[in-house]
């Protein structure tokens, strides 16, 4: 948080890319990218709800509006962001409380790092989360 | 420690907001798989009023509004926060945030109000 002891020099540009970045790394990114998405989401949300206050007809007109294809599609790209920034942030919580990442070794080649130690259930919490996504979207779109 | 603290809230609140937007998606966006209602009738002005006229939909409504916009909020405050801003504009950023986050929470408490105490036909 203070910035005057670590300079952010890159600014936004070093949350897109700074170096050779890893797959949590892009992760990262998404969840970051996905948290912006569902925040702005969040708000227009709660104000589109104030809707209701201005009666029947107008609620009725706002709910056709949301049935239709395009938000459709949008309604299942929020679920998709909102199952991915759940599942990424288990993730997150897991390795923030020191979880899966094996005991400190000795550092001889070659290394075994906490973030490979790390990186099965990272894949599986991934995979776990694109099947959330492909379920969530056949009872979304199929009859 | 004051940021230690507001960092452990925004942890906490994940099992809140996990549990209660789980119940959210399961009446407003999978009602057919769920409660055997279609969504059209999930989201009809009527149905609506009736789910929200319960005390518990009072409760856990306002409970999720809150802990989503403090998690959320919280969350665009540690991004916007890495930018190398001057300390007056970081005062800025928190206080700004604070306010919008109060505007947004009061505005949604008196939506869900204000549908806890509809009168049907009055």
């Amino acid at each position: 948080m203070n910035s005057k002891s670590y300079p952010n020099r890159l600014g936004i540009k070093g949350w897109v890319y700074a170096g050779r970045y890893s797959f949590e790394r892009y992760l990262y990114l998404a969840h970051r990218l996905s948290g912006l998405g569902l925040v702005a989401y969040l708000v227009l949300h709660v104000l589109e709800t104030g809707n209701r206050m201005r009666g029947e007809a107008a609620w009725a007109g706002l709910m056709a509006l949301f049935a239709s294809p395009p938000f459709k599609v949008i309604e299942y790209l929020l679920f998709a962001a909102a199952v991915f920034h759940a599942m990424n942030g288990v993730r997150l919580l897991l390795t923030e409380l020191g979880f899966f990442l094996g005991k400190p070794s000795e550092p001889i080649y070659p290394y075994s790092t906490s973030i490979k130690r790390h990186r099965p259930l990272t894949y599986l919490i991934m995979a776990l989360a694109g099947l959330i996504m492909a379920l969530g979207g056949s009872s979304l779109f199929l009859p | 420690m004051r940021e230690t603290r507001l960092w452990s809230l925004y942890l906490l609140v994940i099992p809140i907001i996990f549990v209660l937007l789980a119940l959210h998606f399961a009446v407003m966006h999978y009602s057919p798989v769920f409660y055997g209602m279609s969504d059209e009738e999930a989201r009809n002005f009527n149905t609506m009023i009736e789910r929200g006229r319960s005390v518990a939909q009072l409760v856990l409504y306002i409970l999720l509004l809150a802990t989503s916009l403090y998690h959320g909020l919280y969350g665009l405050r540690g991004i916007i926060r890495e930018l190398p801003l001057s300390a007056p504009l970081a005062k800025l950023t928190d206080v700004g945030i604070v306010l919008f986050g109060l505007f947004i929470f009061f505005f949604g408490a008196y939506v869900t109000w204000w549908t806890f105490s509809f009168k049907i036909g009055g």
